[in-house]
């Protein structure tokens, strides 16, 4: 069966992101070993005030330790920057899959028809059931991480769910999980208060310094997505406080 | 049956061999020797050889040369022209025994070969027919052959032929063009038999009975075919879910699931048997449909096995039209297959001796049912069914065996079969290296067969030894119900709407009906055929789907594949994403890490720095309404450098942090201290900045006496702002029991201490106290020790703001020579109090706690512009009026400034010389010089009497003023101020912004000299006036907290007034006749008018204006009260409708009409409206009554009151 175009045009799309993330890397490395260097100057300047304290003036005394202040600026800037590439390379690789994801489950949809159209209902509808009855069953795991939202914390965030669920819905049938399952990532991410795995629906904190970010929804005792803005139970106490 | 097959084989190439030996010497070989090859190539077997020849109509010529034997019922024809052997009769007794006792296939071969000579015999016969040689053949025919010449062929060239011309091509071919699938299913394939015929035309003719039209067999053609095609549709849904392969099949006959190209195994397409091709005698697989004989033949009908009880299995049709197993048949002697290629039909039943039906069957006990065969074992006679034993899994075994006699190599199978007791001892070793195979076999036989008896006694139950041939059947239920239970094709059901849909494109009156008639008898045709569907076409159709099927399957796989990539490129960009994730999570984690090493950096390298910023913070913190946020703006109010020197704010403070001017706490408490007195010297104590001032001192001791024991325990190093190398001790919380702090409220245990010292060591322990759980005691203690910290607190506060008044920016030095100006105090005054009050004095032991009197504000003269003045610091809007003052008094000598300096600041100091009891008013200092101009006159004698020898000269040089001003005291209300107090106020400012350093000394002099002197002028008031004791024991109303300063003041001055013996004269404050806002508990302050109790009964005029008399009663209620409290009482008359009297004390009164803003805060004071309308009508009738006495104008009585 010939693959649909879009799903070439996909490929080529593809290309480029092995190359842009191994720049992005080498970029934060680069910017990683920068400030690395930083903190050793940090770390020289401290001595030297350190030993040189009890003769300097106040003004000095300032002097030095604005050098330290602005050592420290810098590395800040290295880490925000480093931080911010990330979360770029992030939203690179999530467009992409949220692509694929749209381009399969066309893919999927144009199948389905095309084995309508072509007569063999019975059998093939039998095998899709089949198929997606295996789906249905692995659905609980699949879709974790799947359309994971492209989580910026910068971007203001939107009450988005990690897991659009139709769209999960729509893709599964066509993937014979059987085939593939992914295998558990033992370095995979946790999430939560209960410091699990993503899946399922879940909610993004709006708090963008907020430690943990993502939420399962019956975790902070959601069914639907709130109105409006939404923190954890952590950050609405430390807003509290403020 | 590959085994049978192939021994079948063998003997074939036996066969052949002799054929092609003999082709040999026949040479040419004419029409019939093909015929020969056959019959040789046929299974040599008599029956069929016979049957054959019989059927073979003989030519005139052939049968001109034949003889035509019957024998046993079996014709057999020689040739008269061969030689026939002599048998004799022995012989043939001796043939008919070995095929009796050997193998049924055994005496088969034989009778084969037997034949085969008979059979070349004739053929021998046909070619000497043919050819006229005749030859010797005869018993050694082999000897003949080699013998024999080989004929030679004989041709001879024709000349005369003519090859005839071919007949001409046709113009045109019929071609045969197979339809499409989709052009089949437009038409009707089903052909009408003589059946439906029959029944449509039953049909027709009840229809036109009924007066319908009939129905043409076209329609019910078409019909029958839409009824199929439903059902094909409806059986394909159903059936593709079970699998028709059954991968574990194995062939019922010889229990072998071995399956070869050339012998696959067959399944019937109704009971599901499964049988090798060879073991069925299937030589090429049909297309399409295969039935086994028992579907086909008896379909509807179970049958039985006439040579075994048991059902299930291959059963092939015997001659006689029974049914027997095709493995009853092979291993049964006298029975065998009439043709061993079709394996059918089974014969000899009949042959079967009486004693081998009369066996008992060991395994199913059954007697006379079927034949068995025994035990090959010698001796052994256990008798059992072929089915029987192989359902047990006895050893049965076919072997094909070579023989070699004297007829040369013969080919011959050995079937041996033991019961269980003699299964050969191979057999276990065989049965445990092949376990698949023997136990399998016994697993498999027992499944293929069922016991008749069961079935039959189910349906009769009359047979005998039932019960133990179901005990049989039921042990093997599981190999019952798969043979019985496998269904017949099922006749699918075709719902309702789809035989509408059927007949819609056909026209037949009453329709429905015709349809249901229809699709009943349609639906009885098919149970009739078992299910078979009745097109052909149709049905290999659905086969052919099930290899099509397999295609699209193909297809499904291929997208499953593509599928399957693209999810592995998801699961790849997925893990990348995770792991992005996780980096930015790293990144993150880092960024905090930064900031976390930096605050610890900061931390390390200055954390006097960080501490000192946490502790200003807080400090800042308390200072809720930001007043000390930023500095004072000098423009809106220009002269508060006149008064502070050095302004201070936290901004400030925060600055000179960054910068690394504090390097400890007391340096930033000391900039903390200054800011408070900075602002409680410009602001006077009834301002909003006063208050806030008084609190944040409060809270911020609180806050700084923490941090200090903070750093104290922290361990810092002053000098470079880190902490110290090794931890400093622990600070030994000192338990304070009651009798330390007891000891400490003691004064006299103090006296060794500074005052600052006592204050803070008090603040400890108030801190401590505060700490301790709560009890009587504690309240009580903290109660007093806030009352010293109170007192001492004043006296501080006194000292401080005259040494900053006159030390103006000495900072530094200003404690220390506190320190020493306060020692010296505190001799001095003891000292020079002696020789004053012990004189003067009834009291002297009052003289200590006397409260300070100073801080006349009374006396302060109102000006317009002070009114108007604007600006959030009120206080300093007066400063700037007598900033005016200053510019307006230029031109007056320092000297008079000087010495007017030193007066004020020894007027104002009296209250320093009294040890304990301090005021915190500071800034009261500014407004009261002037007022006090009056009283300067009278103290100057006094600093004269001291004999402080600079301020004995100020006060000579200043003589002349206050001379005059003596002259003010009788109008000490009149607003405008006369030049000379003008004057002395501005010089006083003067000095006072200046802050002459120059005489700091002169003036430390000057208030020691002013201490002392106010100590005897106060004693001598209290040794003149009634009033003074109820004065003297104000300091316990003080210590609650309240300001009673200004009602000090009064009594000083009243004292002062009576000291002159004029009474109302001197107190410019609460003297009689003066307004103020007289405060009674509940109400809000109302304008009142304070008189004088003692006035004259007959009543006195105010500049013309009659005041009213006290009721004997109020005077009677005023004068105990004051004996009742000690406390002097002021007798008040308010300017309410009634003009009710009252007696007040000192604190509960105000001035009124002297500033603008107050007097607006104190009109405000009422809650209700309708209780600030009648403060508001009072004041207006004070005022009224202010400017008549002002103004000495015309006055109306009736206005007044």
């Amino acid at each position: 069966m010939a693959t649909a175009i879009y799903l070439e045009h996909y490929l080529d799309s593809i290309e480029n992101l092995p190359c842009d993330l191994q720049r992005n890397f080498t970029l934060m490395r680069e910017l990683d070993n920068r400030a690395e260097e930083k903190k050793c100057e940090i770390d020289k300047l401290a001595e030297e005030y350190i030993k040189s304290v009890r003769n300097l003036a106040p003004d000095q005394r300032v002097e030095h330790l604005q050098k330290i202040q602005s050592g420290f600026s810098k590395c800040k800037e290295y880490s925000d920057d480093k931080v911010q590439l990330a979360m770029q390379t992030y939203e690179m690789v999530d467009k992409h899959i949220r692509r694929l994801d749209a381009d399969l489950a066309r893919f999927e949809n144009e199948l389905k028809e095309k084995l309508d159209v072509s007569g063999y209902e019975s059998p093939d509808n039998r095998s899709v059931k089949k198929v997606s009855g295996r789906g249905s069953l692995k659905e609980k795991r699949r879709p974790k991480g799947r359309g994971r939202k492209p989580s910026d914390d910068d971007s203001p965030r939107k009450k988005k769910m990690k897991n659009s669920p139709e769209f999960s819905d729509s893709v599964l049938p066509v993937h014979p999980s059987d085939v593939l399952d992914m295998p558990v990532d033992p370095n995979e991410p946790t999430y939560c208060l209960c410091h699990q795995v993503s899946y399922g629906e879940m909610i993004g904190c709006d708090n963008p310094d907020c430690p943990i970010e993502w939420f399962h929804f019956a975790c902070v005792d959601l069914t639907t997505k709130p109105k409006g803005k939404w923190f954890c139970p952590r950050c609405t106490q430390d807003r509290k406080k403020k | 049956m590959r085994k049978l097959r192939k021994r079948v084989g063998q003997s074939r190439a036996g066969g052949f061999g002799r054929g092609m030996v003999r082709g040999k010497d026949q040479g040419q070989v004419g029409p019939s020797s093909l015929a020969d090859t056959d019959a040789l190539l046929c299974p040599p077997s008599p029956c069929r050889l016979n049957f054959s020849t019989t059927r073979d109509t003989l030519t005139y010529a052939q049968a001109q040369k034949m003889v035509e034997i019957e024998l046993e019922g079996r014709l057999h024809r020689i040739n008269i022209c061969d030689q026939l052997s002599v048998v004799t009769e022995d012989e043939m007794l001796a043939q008919d025994l070995t095929e009796c006792n050997s193998n049924k296939e055994n005496s088969e071969q034989r009778q084969g070969n037997k034949q085969t000579t008979s059979k070349s015999k004739r053929k021998d016969g046909k070619h000497t027919a043919k050819k006229k040689s005749s030859s010797q053949y005869g018993l050694q025919n082999q000897v003949a052959h080699n013998q024999t010449p080989l004929p030679k062929p004989t041709f001879r060239n024709v000349d005369t032929f003519t090859a005839s011309e071919a007949p001409p091509l046709p113009v045109a071919y019929y071609r045969f063009m197979e339809k499409s699938g989709e052009e089949l299913d437009n038409e009707a394939e089903y052909d009408m038999d003589e059946e439906d015929m029959a029944w449509l035309e039953m049909v027709n003719q009840k229809r036109v009975s009924d007066g319908h039209a009939s129905v043409p067999p076209d329609t019910f053609e078409l019909l029958i075919d839409r009824l199929e095609r439903e059902s094909i549709l409806e059986s394909r849904s159903q059936t593709l879910s079970q699998s028709t392969i059954d991968e574990d099949a194995y062939c019922c006959v010889c229990l072998d699931d071995e399956c070869l190209n050339s012998n696959v195994i067959l399944f019937c397409d109704i009971c599901n048997l499964a049988v090798h091709q060879e073991c069925y005698g299937v030589p090429y697989i049909p297309e399409g449909q295969w039935l086994c004989r028992r579907c086909l033949q008896s379909p509807s009908r179970p049958v039985d096995c006439v040579l075994c009880p048991n059902r299930g299995g291959a059963f092939k049709q015997t001659s006689e039209g029974s049914w027997a197993h095709v493995i009853c048949a092979i291993w049964i002697p006298e029975v065998c297959f009439a043709n061993t290629v079709f394996l059918e039909p089974v014969e000899g039943v009949n042959n079967i001796p009486p004693a081998r039906w009369k066996l008992t069957c060991y395994l199913c006990k059954q007697k006379g049912r079927g034949a068995s065969i025994q035990c090959h074992k010698a001796n052994c006679y256990r008798a059992f069914h072929v089915t029987c034993a192989q359902r047990a899994g006895l050893y049965m075994k076919i072997d094909p065996v070579r023989e070699t006699g004297a007829n040369g190599t013969t080919f011959t199978v050995k079937k041996t079969a033991f019961c269980e007791n003699h299964s050969p001892p191979g057999m276990e070793t065989e049965g445990d290296e092949d376990n698949g195979l023997v136990g399998g076999r016994g697993n498999r036989g027992q499944r293929s067969y069922t016991l008749v008896p069961s079935l039959q006694q189910s349906q009769n139950g009359r047979k005998k030894g039932s019960a133990s041939q179901q005990k049989k059947t039921q042990k093997n239920p599981s190999g019952t119900s798969r043979k019985t239970g496998v269904p017949l094709l099922l006749v699918p059901q075709i719902p309702s709407f789809r035989l509408n849909k059927i007949c819609t494109g056909v026209s037949v009156e009453r329709k429905n009906q015709f349809m249901q008639r229809l699709h009943n008898y349609w639906l009885l045709k098919r149970h009739s055929r078992n299910g078979v569907p009745l097109i052909r076409r149709l049905h290999s159709h659905l086969q052919a789907q099930k290899s099509e099927q397999r295609e699209p399957d193909a297809k499904l796989q291929a997208v499953r594949e593509e599928l399957k990539y693209w999810q592995k490129l998801r699961q790849d960009l997925e893990k990348a994403r995770l792991l992005i994730e996780l980096i930015r999570k790293r990144e993150r984690l880092k960024r905090e890490q930064m900031k976390l090493q930096q605050a610890v950096l900061e931390l390390q390298l200055t954390p006097a720095l960080v501490f000192l910023r946490s502790t200003l913070e807080q400090l800042q913190e308390k200072d809720t309404d930001q007043i000390f946020t930023s500095p004072v703006n000098l423009k809106e109010v220009p002269d508060y450098l006149e008064f502070v020197s050095e302004p201070m704010d936290f901004s400030t403070m925060h600055d000179k942090l960054e910068a690394h001017k504090y390097s400890s706490v007391a340096d930033l408490e000391s900039d903390f201290n200054l800011m408070i007195s900075n602002c409680l010297r410009y602001n006077s104590n009834d301002t909003v900045f006063h208050k806030a001032a008084m609190q944040l001192r409060e809270v911020g001791g609180a806050i700084l006496r923490h941090a200090q024991l903070q750093a104290l325990s922290i361990g810092l190093d002053p000098s470079t702002g880190m902490h110290l190398p090794e931890q400093a001790s622990k600070h030994n919380a000192t338990v304070s029991w009651w009798d330390e702090v007891d000891l400490l409220l003691d004064p006299e245990n103090r006296v060794h201490m500074c005052r600052e010292e006592q204050l803070k060591t008090l603040l400890d322990k108030l801190d401590l106290v505060a700490s301790m759980r709560t009890s009587g005691g504690r309240t009580k203690r903290m109660r007093l020790l806030r009352r010293e910290i109170n007192s001492l607190r004043h006296k501080i506060s006194h000292r401080d703001r005259n040494s900053r008044l006159l030390n103006g920016k000495i900072k530094g030095e200003k404690m220390d020579y506190i320190t020493s100006n306060t020692d010296l105090k505190k001799s001095t005054s003891q000292k020079v109090q002696e020789p004053t009050c012990p004189a003067s004095s009834p009291l002297p032991g009052d003289a200590p706690p006397n409260p300070p009197m100073f801080c006349l504000e009374m006396g302060r003269t109102t000006t317009p512009a002070e009114s108007n003045k604007p600006g959030n610091r009120k206080r300093r809007a007066k400063g700037k009026e007598r900033g005016l003052k200053e510019n307006h008094d230029q031109t007056l000598e320092d000297d008079e400034s000087f010495q007017d300096a030193v007066i004020r600041v020894s007027s104002t100091e009296n209250p320093s010389d009294l040890p304990k009891m301090g005021v915190g008013r500071r800034t009261s200092v500014l407004f009261k010089k002037a007022k006090n101009g009056t009283r300067l006159t009278k103290d100057k004698p006094v600093l004269l009497q001291n004999g402080v020898s600079k301020a004995e000269n100020d006060v000579s040089l200043k003589q002349t003023t206050p001379a005059k001003l003596l002259s003010a005291p009788p109008a000490p209300k009149s607003p405008p101020p006369s030049p000379h107090q003008l004057r002395s106020r501005g010089l006083s400012t003067c000095s006072d912004g200046e802050g002459e350093k120059a005489h700091s000394s002169p003036e430390e002099n000057g208030i020691t000299n002013g201490l002392k002197r106010q100590s005897s002028n106060s004693s001598d008031s209290e040794s003149c006036t009634p009033t003074f004791p109820a004065h003297s024991s104000s300091p316990p109303k003080r210590s609650r907290g309240k300001p009673a300063l200004s009602k000090v003041p009064v009594g000083e001055d009243v004292n002062g007034v009576s000291n002159a013996s004029k009474e109302t004269s001197q107190n410019d404050e609460m003297e009689p006749l003066t307004l103020v806002w007289a405060k009674c508990r509940g109400y809000p302050s109302y304008p009142a008018m304070i008189v004088n109790p003692n006035m004259p009964r007959e009543g006195i005029l105010h500049n013309g204006i009659p005041i009213p008399v006290p009721p004997a009663d109020v005077l009677d209620l005023g004068k105990r009260r004051q004996e009742e409290t000690e406390e002097k009482f002021f007798l008040v008359l308010f300017f309410d409708t009634k003009r009710t009297w009252q007696w007040l004390p000192l604190d509960k009164l105000h001035h009124m009409g002297i500033d603008d803003t107050v007097d607006r805060l104190r009109l405000m004071e009422g809650k209700k409206p309708n209780v600030r309308k009648s403060v508001h009508m009072a004041y207006d009738r004070a005022m009224t009554h202010l400017s008549h006495v002002k103004e000495n104008s015309t006055f109306n009585p009736s206005n007044f009151i």
